[in-house]
């Protein structure tokens, strides 16, 4: 099992620590505080999708310290609370910091009162104890600690205060039978469960509470540790019990549990009303109008075409292309290369035509990284505010007649930065069929950050009419495509529930270290495969065959697509990185080989065209190999379709860019 | 007890048995409610005279018209038990032995106007279905209802959830994971283009089909 797996770390240090808690708390902001080691801070639930590890020094000893997917309710409602759950009842945990939302208090206690069934340590972080304060909360932590039972300390966790009281806090809960009293027949049957589970089981309660809910992702759980004839008893145990009750007892068990929550919060909550944020409160509420919304929408649009397009493949690009590597840098290496080397091909390998800094270098730190930035920046500002969520109220009655729910667009804006963490960030989805609607989506037609900033930049040289044509077709696509795939995948859509963040300034340090982050991962990743793509395309040109390849590819190319024959070096190389690919249209649109109506229509091939390498290792690891082939052999054919078509309608229709 | 109650609580109970795919009239005589009413054999008997039911050897059917009755008293039932939780705020373990005394004085157009005052509700407290009466069909009524879906509360204005009718019991746990059970107070932000809803500090996004599930009592 994939979160099951043991690693080195876990040898090394005998205690285990969790974060764990509602989503988008402060869970992450907490492991990088402690640990040293990044993890993605953003203003939307759902940021964590994976487990992050590190080490951390708690009580003076040195402890693995783990970073979980935010959940609710310890009964999983999608794949990422299934990781929590999973880390909590799999491996070998010694205790659990649990992260609250201070002004959540309501829903955070939801979750400690299962954390205590557990029997786990468990210590308390009242964290954004500052913005409870301004909504008015007086929170009496002192009664807390003895109602619960266990440590509890107020943090604010992005100013790093009170992070050290909550490092001394894990303990047991003391109070643990007096936490939650069940009714008789709830009582009965857990304990009757309790006793079938193996002696070794740790958090039998706990377990056998989840079985009496009839959660059915603990199927997994059951067949492991369980033999058939126990599973039999406890499952007759279970739906006995749900006989008597004409509500799920999962929700049964819920409302009691809230009760308790209620109970506990009339006694150390007092609120003292107050007058929100005016600016904040606004912006919130008009951008999930429905006019509003829209208008907010086309200023944040316009406003990354502006920045991204316009000052970052525009301006800064041609800064550092036109001038420090073409005046400056270039000419320089090429005159040393040519002074130090005595055989022709090295120096071509290096400086020459597919050259390794006149082009490797040349696209990935010249024209790629400059835009890459700026994107970054633009993007982390957006992810902070906590517009995102509001994104996917405007969006999901259209998402909708795609078969798929607003929560949709988070993974699918995420794309844009990069399709391969996008689609492990579909595991925000609650079906199998959304799961594979959107990965497919994104490996269709989501262009990523790099590819997206080299597509601005040459449209925004060209119109504003030829990149609303490019938008315009690819929406139309995904459209399609995601209407068709929801007819043919078969099973449901979800529900639409979303929790939407507070609209928050975002904090300029955490855009910055984040986009650093982001632009250190990109060099990492992508410059080796530039210099592999380049590489390629040298060794073909090198045994001509390039040119066959040219003039195989003619017939869709040159005729089908109008493009000139130049631009199948271009796609071969877009089958490593998009974005790559993109550079090399990039290229020959300056030195003047593509019309506007050419640039429009190799743009949206490219922007449909075949996933990148990594990504496609990625569909294989979330949705299996065959579904990773499948797409392949649909997605390559389909972009050069779209591309031709088109290309006819242009031309047809006589329209000048 | 009178005669009337003896058999309105018959009525109910073969009705309610039928519910459960049973028709014994040995079990009927066991029930607690019937057995106290003073109800035996003989009483049976006496509705079988009114074309009311049919007895064959142990078991017990509903006549067309019976049926018709036996649905009126229970709707009777399960409204009673309803206005008293939702509106009256009774213990629930106490509510069935109320709403078995209410029931009997309760006429059809007080029915009716009950109905109306909590919003035609589609089940009872236990979440058994309640008969549909001649106010469900009709649109518009004197009566402002208490109880009302979630999406016709007015932009901006609280209300306090009555109960949940969801269409599948997933959609129950997720929606008590985040705190949204009867009893919440939730604000209501926008309807459109999805339902946003505040419930305490916590903003939600929903849409439409799952807040037609949601009953709220005006506050």
């Amino acid at each position: 099992m994939r979160h099951g797996k043991k690693n080195k770390e876990d040898q090394i240090y005998p205690k285990k620590v969790v974060l764990v808690g509602n989503p988008n708390v402060g869970k992450s902001v907490i492991f990088g505080a402690f640990t040293g080691r990044y993890a993605t801070v953003s203003n939307y639930p759902g940021t964590t999708v994976e487990i992050s590890r590190g080490v951390v020094t708690l009580k003076g000893e040195k402890t693995l310290l783990i970073d979980s997917p935010g959940t609710n309710t310890l009964v999983p409602t999608s794949e990422d609370e299934v990781v929590t759950r999973d880390i909590l009842i799999n491996e070998d945990i010694s205790s659990v910091l649990q992260v609250m939302d201070t002004k959540n208090i309501r829903r955070g206690l939801l979750v400690t009162l299962q954390l205590a069934e557990m029997d786990l340590p468990v210590g308390l972080s009242l964290n954004m104890y500052d913005e409870a304060g301004e909504k008015g909360f007086d929170i009496d932590v002192e009664k807390l600690k003895e109602i619960v039972g266990t440590e509890v300390a107020p943090t604010i966790a992005t100013q790093r205060w009170g992070l050290d009281k909550l490092k001394a806090t894990p303990s047991l809960s003391k109070n643990l039978s007096e936490l939650v009293t069940y009714p008789p027949q709830i009582d009965k049957a857990a304990r009757a469960i309790e006793d079938l589970l193996p002696t070794a089981t740790r958090s039998g309660r706990a377990i056998s509470l989840m079985l009496v809910s009839g959660d059915d992702t603990m199927e997994g759980w059951v067949e492991k540790n369980l033999d058939k004839a126990t599973i039999e008893k406890i499952y007759t145990i279970a739906a006995e019990l749900q006989r008597r009750y004409s509500e799920p007892v999962g929700f049964v068990i819920n409302k009691l549990r809230l009760a308790r929550v209620d109970k506990i919060i009339s006694e150390v909550v007092t609120m003292t009303p107050v007058k929100g944020g005016v600016i904040s409160d606004f912006i919130g509420r008009w951008s999930m109008h429905p006019i509003g919304g829209l208008l907010i929408l086309a200023v944040v649009l316009f406003a990354m075409y502006q920045f991204v397009g316009v000052f970052g493949a525009g301006i800064s690009v041609d800064f550092i292309e036109t001038h420090i590597f073409g005046e400056y840098l270039n000419p320089w290496i090429t005159r040393v290369v040519e002074f130090l080397s005595p055989w022709t091909i090295v120096e071509e390998l290096i400086v020459g035509e597919y050259g390794m800094v006149t082009m490797a270098m040349t696209y990935a730190i010249a024209i790629v990284l400059p835009i890459v930035s700026f994107f970054f920046i633009f993007f982390s500002f957006l992810e902070d505010s906590g517009y995102l969520p509001r994104l996917a109220v405007m969006v999901d009655k259209l998402f909708k007649m795609m078969g798929l729910n607003g929560k949709a667009v988070l993974p699918m804006v995420l794309g844009l930065g990069c399709a391969t963490m996008a689609t492990m960030t579909t595991r925000i989805l609650e079906t199998r069929k959304e799961r594979i609607i959107v990965t497919l989506l994104l490996a269709l037609g989501i262009p990523c950050s790099a590819q997206l900033g080299v597509i601005l930049g040459m449209l925004s040289a060209i119109s504003l009419t030829a990149t609303l044509i490019w938008a315009g077709a690819v929406v139309l696509v995904l459209f399609v495509v995601s209407y068709l795939a929801s007819k043919v995948v078969p099973g449901e859509t979800s529900d639409f529930i979303l929790e939407v963040p507070p609209i928050r300034m975002p904090k300029l340090s955490n855009i910055l270290l984040k986009t650093y982050v982001r632009v250190l991962w990109y060099l990492k990743e992508a410059v080796p495969l530039f210099m592999l793509g380049t590489l390629i395309l040298f060794l073909l040109d090198k045994f001509k065959i390039l040119t066959t390849l040219e003039w195989v590819a003619s017939p869709i190319i040159v005729r089908f697509l109008d493009l000139p024959k130049e631009a199948t070096g271009a796609f071969i190389i877009g089958f490593l990185r998009r974005d790559y690919g993109a550079a090399g249209l990039f290229q020959m649109q300056k030195a003047g080989l593509l019309d506007p109506t050419q640039v429009v229509v190799s743009l949206v091939t490219i922007t449909l065209f075949i996933p990148c390498i990594a990504n496609l290792f990625m569909i294989a690891k979330e949705r299996g190999i065959k579904s990773a082939v499948y797409m392949s052999v649909f997605i390559f054919p389909f972009a050069l379709l779209v591309g031709g078509v088109l290309n006819i309608v242009l031309r047809t229709l006589n329209i000048l860019l | 007890m009178n005669q009337d109650t003896i058999k309105e609580e018959l009525m109910e109970f073969i009705w309610t048995e039928r519910e459960h795919g049973a028709n014994s009239i040995e079990a009927l005589l066991q029930i607690e409610e019937v057995k106290s009413s003073g109800a035996t054999l003989d009483s049976i008997r006496k509705l079988q005279g009114e074309g009311l039911v049919q007895i064959s050897g142990d078991k017990v059917t509903l006549t067309a018209s019976g049926d018709k009755l036996s649905e009126k008293i229970v709707r009777r039932h399960r409204l009673a038990e309803r206005l008293l939780s939702d509106v009256l705020d009774i213990d629930e373990s106490s509510l069935d032995l109320h709403a078995c005394n209410f029931e009997h004085s309760i006429s059809s157009e007080v029915a009716e106007s009950i109905c109306t005052l909590l919003g035609h509700p589609p089940s009872c407290p236990h979440g058994h279905p309640i008969p549909k009466g001649e106010c469900c069909m009709r649109t518009s009524s004197l009566i402002k209802p208490l109880v009302i879906p979630l999406t016709e509360l007015a932009v901006g204005t609280e209300g306090r959830v009555s109960f949940i009718v969801p269409k599948t019991s997933k959609r129950l746990e997720k929606l008590g994971s985040l705190g949204l059970v009867p009893g919440s107070v939730v604000k209501l932000n926008q309807k459109k283009p999805a339902f946003v809803i505040q419930l305490g500090q916590t903003t939600l996004a929903l849409e439409a089909d799952i807040v037609e599930d949601i009953f709220v009592k005006r506050s």
